[in-house]
């Protein structure tokens, strides 16, 4: 082990990992690139409709369905399975095959907390809204969707931390990022590059993280109900209409 | 995009070659096997730590944000990044050993904020009942609180579990890997019909996993079955059959609630 | 209450169950890998020694021709295995080093500029390069055994269109025309001295910053749907021919004689001997270029497994059962 480390910190002093194709910086780049375009377009995909269930309160079993299912599929099976159609329908190696299979990993966890954030709404806030001469549309947008931010960040936080991590594996399918030197390093005599993108993706994914924490920070300056901002606590209540829905 | 004369690289190639499917039946045996070894092994050893943890957490409360801090440093970690800093440490390499730890570690934070979270949601009054009845405060955890905590836990486990079975086709990297064998061989031969195969079989073990602990869920907590709170007579057990039914809701669908929509979600792969 | 603790020690006997099941050897062998007593043959003739561990590297030919020596071996009585090594010939190196494979199927010119550092020092003439060989094998304890007729070099495809589009036919044509064009390959390109280090040296053609590694089963596909500009595949690829790609002419003879050898440690030779040595070198004296096309072929195109496309060639040229 101390061998690999001292490769490690020999391939940081080095040139060729600050500079060029290879280098830490180029690759940090791209990962950043994919990750944030796979949240992008998740965002895009999977808030409508979520917000739209949420509000008329409908599509529980979809909801918890859509995690159970994202939860059981591998990411590195979807890479893998998207590589060869890829290659023979023109759209390449590397950056379409992972996009696609990281977009797939982001979406559960934004929809359902999206959904949940919207639809638990206190029913007063949505009355109240009703009686000043809100339409559903106004409601949404200036009653729901506001007080559900702090699930709606949550869930944004989580997919972007599972997209940073799930990025690395791109490097399979010739997608040249921080997961590539790893893989590269898993049988090659010199760790040191291996260490480095190690060292380098873990930190990406903590930054990721506490960016995340210092956004639902600033954007929700007021103190949420208690247990409302860490998790989406469901309430037993809502929660048991849940069960009783899922069985 | 060029192409060439002849078909052999045309999109003709099938998405799956289903008499290579029947000859390699035997290989996706041994394969499974091999991959469930691994998902017990995994979800069985990071149980047991995250049950010490969480009792620890719960009799000396300011432990908690540590633990849960220092598990979720773990679980953000990505899992490619784990395996390459563990198989560098002489005594595992690539292999086994180096898989198992790195799936250990991502079952913890799971299965950590389950249990705690299903100990906390004991109600109030069963922990007085109990505690007026005699119970020492150890034995009233242990033979009162886990009990009640059993439909969190449960359901910490069966996302543990599921989680786990995707980490493991990522192990086939580092020499594991049970169907994530079959993935990497297709991928690096570009053949798809391994890695539908590896897919498929993946994703149908891992709803095996999930329909089994739904089942599981069910046996243990005969009482949340038996449909809520009474009315009525209300004497001491009365009272404690009720707060026990009250708290079985809570905790399932708390614990479901919050993991699904929090740091449970989808596969940290 | 107990129902829970009794629960809780199965899981945990469980999982200690798979943690037991699931620590496995290191060995990675492949399901033909345990070792094959022969069904008629008389073992009694092999001394006691060492199982012998062959080293297959990450493409098809390495796979092919390990199996072939596997099952023959195998046949013969010998204890044999098969090891993956998921990389190149440094791994191969550092395995025969570790003592985890002890023979293993190369190629004469790759391995001689290998261990000579990319001196440059190997030939078109495969008895002159062999010969510079056996010493720097001789250091590291092993010994390179008499090579087959049977050939594979790198080779550099493009494809017809390109090839017309730039006028390139040859790697001087690619040195002129085509410093701009993609190379995609095995990873080890970047260290072979017979892929971008030889096209530096030989040719002038630094392509270094577009090179984009692939496993060896994307380069073809790759070439053909137009993601890299210029292949490295094996000259053994019957896919060049079957789809009308351009092998770009070694003008300046940068590729050497890299005729298929077995490589072993001189233990092995030591313990067993004629019966070993002398049953590899039928094998090599049988092993053809047209097999390895054919063989290659099987693999590539027809998805059969390497153990099976072994079997038959072992068959057809009166080796085992």
């Amino acid at each position: 082990m101390s061998e690999s480390l001292r490769q490690m910190w020999d391939y940081l002093q080095s040139d060729e990992a600050w500079s060029g194709r290879n280098g830490l910086p180029a690759l940090t780049w791209a990962h950043i690139q994919i990750s944030v375009a796979a949240m992008l377009i998740a965002a895009l995909v999977a808030i409508p409709p979520a917000v739209a269930l949420g509000h008329v309160r409908r599509g529980a079993l979809a909801a918890v369905s859509v995690v159970n299912i994202g939860r059981a599929i591998p990411s590195f099976a979807i890479m893998a399975l998207l590589l060869p159609f890829s290659l023979r329908y023109g759209f390449g190696l590397g950056f379409w095959p992972t996009v696609v299979a990281l977009v797939l990993l982001a979406i559960p966890p934004i929809f359902t907390n999206t959904y949940t954030g919207v639809r638990d709404v206190p029913a007063d806030a949505v009355e109240a809204a009703r009686g000043m001469g809100m339409s559903g549309g106004e409601t949404v947008r200036r009653v729901e969707v506001p007080v559900a931010v702090p699930l709606i960040l949550t869930g944004l936080r989580v997919s972007a931390v599972q997209v940073v991590a799930t990025a690395t594996l791109g490097a399979l399918v010739a997608y040249r990022n921080l997961g590539t030197p790893i893989v590269t390093g898993f049988t090659s005599p010199d760790k040191g590059p291996m260490l480095a993108g190690a060292l380098a993706v873990a930190l990406l994914a903590l930054v990721t993280d506490a960016l995340f924490v210092l956004a639902s920070r600033l954007l929700v300056p007021w103190r949420a109900p208690a247990g409302r901002t860490a998790d989406a606590t469901v309430t037993a209540e809502e929660a048991a209409a849940v069960a009783v829905a899922t069985g | 995009m060029s192409r060439g004369a002849a078909p052999l690289l045309a999109v003709d190639e099938p998405l799956v070659r289903w008499d290579w499917v029947r000859d390699h039946t035997d290989d996706f045996v041994d394969l499974f096997w091999e991959h469930v070894s691994l998902t017990v092994a995994a979800v069985g050893i990071g149980f047991a730590i995250s049950m010490v943890l969480a009792l620890v957490a719960v009799r000396w409360r300011w432990t908690y944000e540590p633990l849960a801090g220092f598990c979720g440093v773990l679980y953000a970690i990505p899992s490619l990044a784990l395996f390459g800093v563990l198989i560098t440490i002489p005594a595992f390499g690539l292999g086994f050993r180096s898989a198992l730890v790195a799936l250990v570690s991502y079952t913890l934070l799971i299965l950590l904020r389950n249990i705690v979270a299903g100990l906390d949601g004991v109600a109030p009054e069963v922990r007085e009942a109990a505690d007026g009845m005699g119970h020492e405060p150890w034995r009233r955890v242990l033979r009162v609180d886990l009990p009640l905590a059993t439909p969190a836990i449960v359901a910490g486990l069966r996302i543990a579990t599921v989680t786990t079975v995707g980490l493991v086709t990522v192990t086939a990297l580092i020499g594991e890997g049970g169907f994530g064998d079959l993935i990497n061989d297709g991928l690096s031969r570009d053949f798809p019909t391994p890695i539908v195969v590896g897919a498929v079989l993946s994703v149908a073990l891992a709803v095996a996993f999930d329909v089994l602990f739904v089942v599981v869920e069910r046996l243990l907590t005969p009482w949340a079955r038996a449909g809520g709170p009474r009315r009525g007579d209300r004497g001491a057990a009365d009272a404690l059959a009720d707060a026990r039914a009250r708290t079985a809701h809570d905790q399932k669908w708390i614990a479901v609630g919050r993991a699904s929509a929090g740091a449970g979600t989808g596969v940290l792969q | 209450m107990r129902r829970h603790v009794r629960v809780g020690a199965a899981l945990l006997a469980l999982s200690l169950l798979g943690a037991a099941c699931g620590d496995d050897d290191d060995s990675d062998a492949e399901s033909g890998g345990e070792a094959e007593t022969g069904t008629a043959s008389a073992p009694a003739e092999i001394p006691d020694g060492p199982a012998i561990s062959i080293g297959a590297q990450d493409f098809g030919e390495s796979a092919i021709l390990a199996e072939i020596y596997e099952g023959a071996l195998g046949d013969a009585g010998y204890e044999v295995g098969v090891q993956e090594l998921g990389g190149f010939r440094d791994l191969l190196f550092g395995a025969f080093e570790s003592g985890e494979v002890n023979l293993a199927p190369d190629y004469v010119a790759s391995q001689l500029e290998f261990l000579n550092e990319q001196a440059g020092e190997a030939t078109g003439d495969v008895d002159e390069t062999f010969e510079l060989l056996q010493p720097r094998l001789a250091e590291r304890d092993l010994v390179g055994l008499t090579p087959s007729e049977a050939v594979d070099t790198n080779a550099f495809v493009v494809t017809q269109e390109t090839s017309d589009d730039l006028g390139i036919t040859s790697l001087s044509d690619l040195a002129e025309n085509g410093q701009d064009l993609t190379l995609g390959g095995p990873q080890d390109c970047e260290s072979n001295a017979f892929c971008i280090p030889g096209l530096r040296d030989v040719y002038g053609l630094d392509m270094s910053d577009n090179f984009e590694p692939l496993d060896a089963g994307l380069v073809a596909t790759s070439l053909g749907e137009g993601a890299i500009d210029v292949g490295l595949l094996f000259s053994t690829d019957g896919r060049i021919a079957s789809e009308g790609w351009v092998l770009l002419e070694d003008d300046q003879n940068m590729l050497a004689a890299d005729n298929v050898f077995p490589v072993l440690t001189q233990e092995l030779v030591d313990t067993y001997g004629d019966d070993l040595t002398g049953l590899l070198d039928d094998i090599s004296a049988e092993l053809t270029t047209e097999d390895l096309i054919e063989l290659n072929r099987r693999f590539d195109v027809d998805r059969e497994d390497a153990e099976d496309i072994a079997g038959d060639w072992l068959s057809e040229h009166g080796f085992g059962d």
